[in-house]
């Protein structure tokens, strides 16, 4: 082999890491909800310490979004953790209101291996055309990535923290998908759209169940059958509904409104048997 | 072989397997994060430190540009105790008109740079019941609704963004039960050119008027014929038990068998690696 190939290919092998370093979402700002939530816990360093391994990240992705500024709220791994809080912490789980417990939403964010998913890991992309992603690695952790939509408050409304903890539960749900070997469609996980109620290009079914018809800790539960199944949108939208309506008392009243509108948004059009739950009531305040 | 062509071929033989392997073993040895701040015990140890009282909105005209700023600060970190107090505020506020505009133009100012901010202002605004508000509110109602702009898994962002806000003016307007008001919200309800915030309209509308019948036919002349199933939507009221929200579905499922799902369907279990990672044939 041409000894200046080789030179060439570690060259550009060095250049890999750089170039993932100098991409980063918008680090100037963070959204009143991610301020909000923020405020109730500051730099709680035993619960990141605990995060970034129960989520599984490694500075190798994060080591340029705030891994090293930890509880700099404006930064990209601070509201990672800031959201994983609000999952772990934030949920009344009322057997007699809420959809599901703290224990399926943590079991469908966090990393293990378990009857949610196969193991994942999480990381970030800059790619907007996308919120995030899970990606199948034949070898290996598969991979939760969230982009800077969800990040910056400039770019979209999602970026705070109730919204972001949604996309783990969306994200990590197509893990459940792959898991259990369900086909949800081709469309990045989805049914193609719009079609039906669903007026996006990323469709799904909602799988309508009473209150209580999951004990908590059971949300993975199908039974092959519609009667007993979730899809990732519904999911993302039962954990927002029970972030707004059933959270914490001190959960504060910017990450529900955040996480109503959210909910409602997504119940109104990404189901093609839709329209999903209404969250909460229409009340102003 | 010289030493340095083996080195290099080793680093380049390194560099294929890295791609193959997510998880190289630098992953598992990654540092932990740090902060530069100082750590902080408990959380639940401050609590009842943050339980500020609300400060008040009885201001004069000059000092609204203050106080609204102030109040928005506390109510977006309020919690669920503390929703009364909020509420008996800004009613009291409805007649300050100077305090009114302030949260409009905290709404408006907002709208591009910080959604949830945005949506906080709108929502004191609504629920403070004002002419001025109602001005403000229909306002934002109407603002063009983007045709283009960042697309991210089927949806155009900046739509969703408007949207949510549209959403919560229209909540805003349906609460004032004003004629005029109304009149907005079934515009709105039919002629939106968002299905979020047709949604939304809808169910502001209902809930606004106890969900009776009357408000239903008013609805149903007004809305699109494909969205009917919007007047049926399942709502979870924050004080419906599971016994009330349960039965609230049942009756949905029996008006609209469509509304069932369509049965799940299985993909093979992945067993082997990709046919186009498989080694040629010897």
């Amino acid at each position: 082999m041409n000894f200046r190939k080789i030179a060439l290919c570690v060259f550009l092998l060095l250049l890999v890491p750089l170039r993932s370093a100098l991409a980063i979402c918008n680090e100037s700002t963070a959204s009143q909800a991610d301020l909000d939530l923020w405020n109730t816990h500051g730099c709680w360093q035993d619960f990141f310490l605990w995060q970034y391994q129960a989520y599984d990240m490694s500075s190798d992705d994060w080591g340029n979004r705030g891994w090293d500024d930890a509880c700099n709220v404006n930064k990209e791994y601070p509201k990672h953790w800031n959201a994983s809080y609000l999952v772990t912490y934030g949920l009344a789980d009322n057997w007699q209101f809420s959809f599901h417990g703290t224990e399926d939403y943590r079991g469908t964010a966090e990393r293990w291996d378990n009857n949610y998913h196969d193991d994942i890991y999480h990381s970030p992309t800059d790619d907007t055309s996308i919120f995030g992603q899970w990606i199948y690695h034949f070898f290996g952790s598969n991979e939760v990535q969230t982009s800077c939509l969800l990040y910056d408050p400039n770019l979209a409304p999602n970026a705070n923290p109730g919204s972001r903890s949604g996309d783990f539960m969306h994200e990590g749900w197509h893990g459940w998908m792959d898991l259990w070997g369900w086909d949800n469609g081709s469309c990045g996980g989805h049914r193609c759209g719009p079609t039906g109620n669903c007026t996006v290009s990323n469709c799904d079914y909602f799988y309508f169940h009473g209150i209580g018809a999951y004990a908590f800790g059971a949300m993975w539960q199908n039974d092959g059958t519609a009667n007993r199944f979730h899809s990732p949108n519904q999911v993302q939208v039962e954990y927002l509904c029970d972030v707004a309506d059933f959270p914490q008392w001190w959960v504060p009243a910017s990450v529900r409104l955040a996480a109503q509108a959210d909910a409602n948004t997504r119940a109104s059009q990404r189901f093609i048997n839709g329209p999903g739950y209404f969250c909460g009531d229409p009340r102003p305040w | 072989m010289g030493l340095r062509k083996i080195l290099a071929l080793v680093v380049l033989a390194g560099s294929c397997l890295a791609q193959e392997n997510p998880n190289p073993p630098n992953r598992k040895a990654s540092l932990a994060p740090r902060a530069t701040q100082s750590a902080i015990q408990r959380p639940s140890e401050f609590d009842q430190k943050r339980l500020q009282p609300a400060p008040s909105l009885a201001v004069a005209p000059e000092q609204a540009k203050e106080a609204v700023p102030r109040f928005i600060a506390w109510a977006g970190a309020s919690n669920v105790k503390q929703r009364e107090d909020a509420r008996r505020i800004i009613a009291e506020a409805r007649d300050n008109q100077a305090v009114a505009s302030a949260f409009c133009d905290e709404a408006l100012r907002s709208q591009r740079t910080d959604n949830s901010r945005s949506l906080l202002a709108l929502s004191i605004l609504g629920e403070m019941r004002s002419p001025v508000g109602q001005e403000c509110l229909t306002k934002l109602l109407h603002q063009p609704f983007p045709e283009k702009g960042t697309s991210a898994q089927g949806e155009i962002v900046e739509q969703t963004a408007l949207g949510m806000l549209q959403g919560k003016a229209v909540d805003g307007l349906a609460y004032l039960h004003t004629r005029a008001a109304d009149e907005e919200v079934l515009w709105a309800a039919g002629k939106h050119p968002s299905r979020v915030v047709r949604a939304e309209a809808i169910e502001a509308y209902l809930w606004n008027h106890q969900d009776s019948e009357e408000a239903r036919e008013t609805l149903s002349r007004y809305i699109r014929p494909d969205e009917k199933i919007f007047l049926d939507r399942v709502r979870r009221d924050p004080g419906d038990s599971a016994e009330v929200f349960n039965r609230k579905l049942a009756v949905f499922l029996k008006a609209h068998p469509e509304a069932a799902a369509a049965a799940p369907q299985k993909y093979p279990r992945r067993k082997a690696p990709p046919s186009s990672q498989q080694p040629p044939a010897r």
